[in-house]
């Protein structure tokens, strides 16, 4: 590695340097510029401009092949994800022999958070909790109450809509949080009566999409037109995304730069065992950089926080940077998944109206089993729930006729227009419990363009989470059976049935939380043990995944750890 | 996402496979035998995509399309059989399908290379088959003509023994169409797909006619209607 040579970034001398733009770096940039931090984010990616960039209200014929997924954009033509997806050039990772973990990348500002789905469920006061309602896993060392202030202003602040539903586990929201919930689709209802005969909740998802417009001076936002795809980036703000929210707020306060194509190789210690800084490659120009700053925020995402602390090895700690309990890179989960299919004879031909809406159901199916599940009446511990999906949606590449498709001629026609929006589906996303079988560390050969190592993934699911998906799997088909629907899914055993291991792109656990030095990388707060001005934002931090999908609350836990950062600074302990 | 992936479609074949085969042994071809599929000639794409990172709204085709016009005319043609005009909509030959098959089997992706192996050597079967029954090739077949070649492979329950690759490609091309069809403007209208439109104000949700419909088939399935409105 060469020396540094220079400060790209206009001889601004940070106090707090952030690595990544993301959920948790977005967030980290806003709660420290608005304390009146002086923040840089180095980022990865290139400079993205969603407003400019992403692809609104285009045709799926206006796309080389009709927008299908391809490998050069593994979530199709008009996906925002920039420069990256299951794999990234120059990148590579590495599956331990026999183990499957797949791991979604973008390289972009704003991180993932431009193309993601935008479900933010809150974690309920169960799901920090974990170990000791069930024995499993690790408890978090803070409570859901810890959390819930942070949940409220976070969701303010992004903007959710959805509706109170006030059900076991799934916390309310405070009065005036939530924006409007918009109104379900017909088969959404559909799901929603056959589920409620079942004994079954189905009630208003919570989503980062606003159906109000947000003023604000430097990042205005306006509410869902209700057209065009959220994962394509939203050019008019409506859908969460830190590039058109925290990012220009905090650039508003004058406290930030930004600097992109940033790839930070390592966090660069003092002889006392400090961080004094970060390295990173100009990605453009290949060559290294030094920035120095009081306080060094991680913030690149659970896996590749890790591989930050991993390659941030020094003499004194030869297994990576901030691990003498020898927990980076353990404990990772994802959330589990499958989806099950079914065709409604009940909903074929049924009268066409616009059912885009916001771009994702706007109903779900929360855990309803908590209390059977304490009282050990179900084979598995922990809870899923159901993202439910069926509309009328714009044909695209995989356009057809659920399997029913035979002959050819007139018939063809009728029967496409019979079967078109008569499809129902349920995704299962639940909570996995952590295992010794799935954890990353540094591949021993394989490195990078940069000549660094990469990570290598070690993967098992356990009968927890195979138990878990077949009664999935089961209850859906139940509802769709309800709904006098045919299952499109084969049956399959739930070893065959789940999805692999990262699938859902919801990785955490990495770097995880905990009272203790002696098992847990860092401290309530993201602070780690080890180095007093390192901290840890992004999902590394989780002890356990709740099946809630995971990004509301690192928003919420990276708002809350930051506050704490600026008051220790404030306070001169660093 | 309601849409079926590539993965989950690929998991339901995994799982079907024990039983798709056990269709008993093959009876003699019927009408002679069928003509022999040739896939050995199709060259592989090695022109290079669209990368990770294309200009999304200013989207273009950067491979060269491969088809030759005699290839185009069948596809026009079978276009036209496969979907047929009617009141609704145009029929399938008078709309650039066989531009977008070119397109298709042209991209230097996996799937559809794998496609292009079944859609080339299909081509040149439809022209073999109308050839050995009638000394003519698709093109200058008549229209009942065609028809009888169609007749061989498009139903599934009736594919003859011997003809199951040519199925196989007909299936193939049948999606492919559908698909096709349907994302063009001329196929949107006619399926009714009214999105793609920005609104201003609250997303007005399901008509009352949409309502009154979903009300009687609960009703009809014995759960509980909505109030409408
Ligand atoms: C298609 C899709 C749908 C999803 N749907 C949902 C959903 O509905 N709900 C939900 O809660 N979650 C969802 N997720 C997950 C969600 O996107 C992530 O949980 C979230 O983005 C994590 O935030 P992060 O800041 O940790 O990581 P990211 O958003 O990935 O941001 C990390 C940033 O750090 C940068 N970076 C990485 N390494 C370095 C380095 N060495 N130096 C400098 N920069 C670096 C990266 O380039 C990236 O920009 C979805 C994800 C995808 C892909
Ligand atoms: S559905 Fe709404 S929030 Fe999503 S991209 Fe479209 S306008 Fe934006």
């Amino acid at each position: 590695m060469t020396q540094p040579k220079s400060l790209p970034h206009g001889g601004f001398e940070p106090d707090v340097v952030i690595v990544g733009s993301g959920a948790a770096g977005g967030m980290a940039a806003y709660a420290l510029t608005r304390a009146g931090i002086k923040t840089l984010v180095l980022e990865a990616g290139r400079d993205y401009d969603p407003v400019s960039e992403s692809a609104m209200l285009k045709w799926n014929h206006e796309a080389p092949l009709r927008a299908i997924s391809t490998p050069d954009k593994q979530f199709g033509y008009y996906d925002a994800t920039a420069g990256g997806g299951w794999e990234v050039p120059g990148e590579p990772y590495v599956n331990a022999p026999g183990t499957t973990f797949r791991w979604w990348r973008s390289r972009m500002l704003g991180g993932r958070t431009n193309h993601w789905g935008r479900h933010v469920p809150r974690f309920g006061p169960y799901d920090f909790k974990g170990k000791s309602r069930d024995g499993f896993g690790a408890d978090w060392p803070i409570s859901y109450e810890d959390v819930a202030p942070y949940y409220d202003r976070t969701e303010k602040l992004i903007g959710v809509s959805g509706a109170n539903s006030g059900l076991e586990n799934h916390p309310d929201s405070s009065p005036g949080v939530l924006q409007p919930p918009s109104k379900p689709r017909v088969s959404e209802l559909m799901i929603q009566a056959a589920a409620a005969d079942l004994g079954i909740p189905c009630v208003p998802s919570h989503y980062a999409i606003l159906t109000r417009a947000i003023e604000h001076r430097h990042a205005p936002r306006q509410a869902c037109f209700y057209a065009t795809p959220c994962g394509r980036g939203c050019a008019i703000g409506a859908a969460f995304q830190t590039t058109t929210s925290l990012l220009p707020m905090a650039l508003g306060t004058g406290k930030l730069r930004i600097v992109t194509n940033a790839m930070v190789s390592r966090v660069v210690t003092d002889a006392r065992g400090r961080a004094k800084g970060v390295e990173y490659f100009d990605r453009t120009t290949g060559s290294t950089h030094f920035t120095a700053a009081r306080v060094v925020v991680l913030a690149a995402s659970a896996c590749e926080s890790a591989k930050i602390l991993f390659n941030s090895h020094t003499a004194q700690s030869p297994q990576g940077l901030a691990n003498s309990s020898g927990q980076i890179g353990r404990s990772l989960m994802d959330s589990t998944g499958t989806d099950i299919f079914g065709h409604i004879p009940a909903l074929e031909g049924r009268p066409r109206y616009n059912e885009d809406g916001k771009d994702n159901a706007h109903l779900y199916i929360p855990f309803w089993l908590y209390k059977e599940q304490a009282a050990g009446k179900l084979d598995f511990p922990r809870a899923y729930h159901y993202e439910i999906g069926g509309r009328f949606e714009m044909p695209g590449a995989r356009f057809g006729l659920a399997g029913a498709e035979d002959g050819y001629g007139l018939s063809l026609k009728q029967d496409a227009r019979r079967y078109y929006g008569a499809q129902v589906s349920f995704s299962v996303r639940g909570e996995m419990v952590p295992n010794a079988d799935s954890y990353c560390e540094l591949d021993p050969d394989a490195k990078d363009k940069y000549g660094l190592p990469v990570l290598r993934f070690h993967w098992k699911w356990s009968d927890h989470e195979y138990r878990q998906i077949a009664h999935g799997v089961k209850t859906a088909k139940q509802i769709i059976e309800r709904m006098g629907g045919r299952v499109l899914t084969p049956e399959m055993p739930p070893e065959q049935a789940i999805q692999s291991g990262g699938e859902i792109i919801h990785e955490v656990g990495t770097t995880r939380m905990g009272s203790s030095a002696a098992d847990s990388v860092t401290d309530g707060f993201g602070k780690t043990w080890d180095i007093d001005n390192l901290v840890i934002v992004d999902g590394g931090v989780f002890p356990s995944n709740a099946h809630k999908n995971p990004t509301l609350t690192i928003m919420a836990l990276a708002w809350r750890s930051m506050d704490h950062l600026a008051s220790r600074m404030r306070k001169g302990e660093i | 996402m309601t849409e079926i992936s590539r993965r989950v479609t690929l998991a339901w074949i995994a799982a079907a496979s024990a039983s798709a085969f056990a269709a008993g042994p093959s009876k003699a071809a019927q009408n002679g035998s069928p003509s022999p599929w040739n896939d050995a000639a199709v060259p592989p794409i090695t022109v290079p995509g669209y990368g990770h990172d294309p200009d999304l709204k200013a989207a273009a085709v950067p491979w060269p399309l491969t088809l030759n016009p005699h290839q185009r005319a069948i596809l026009r043609l079978a276009a036209d059989l496969m979907l047929p005009a009617d009141a609704r909509s145009p029929s399938g030959g008078s709309l650039p399908l066989d531009a977008f098959l070119d397109e298709w089997i042209s991209a230097p992706y996996p799937q559809q290379q794998q496609d292009r192996a079944l859609i080339v050597p299909g081509l040149a079967w439809l022209d073999e088959e109308a050839g050995r029954r009638l000394g003519l090739d698709f093109v200058s077949a008549s229209d009942a003509q065609r028809r009888a070649v169609f007749d061989t492979v498009a139903f599934r329950d009736k594919v003859l023994p011997g003809y199951e690759q040519p199925a196989q490609f007909f299936a193939r091309l049948r999606g492919l169409m559908l698909a096709g069809f349907y994302t063009l403007p001329e196929g949107i209208a006619d399926i009714g797909y009214l999105g793609n439109t920005p609104l201003s104000g609250d997303y007005p949700g399901p008509t009352p006619e949409a309502m009154a419909n979903l009300n009687a088939s609960l009703i009809k399935l014995g759960l509980k209607p909505f109030s409408p409105g």
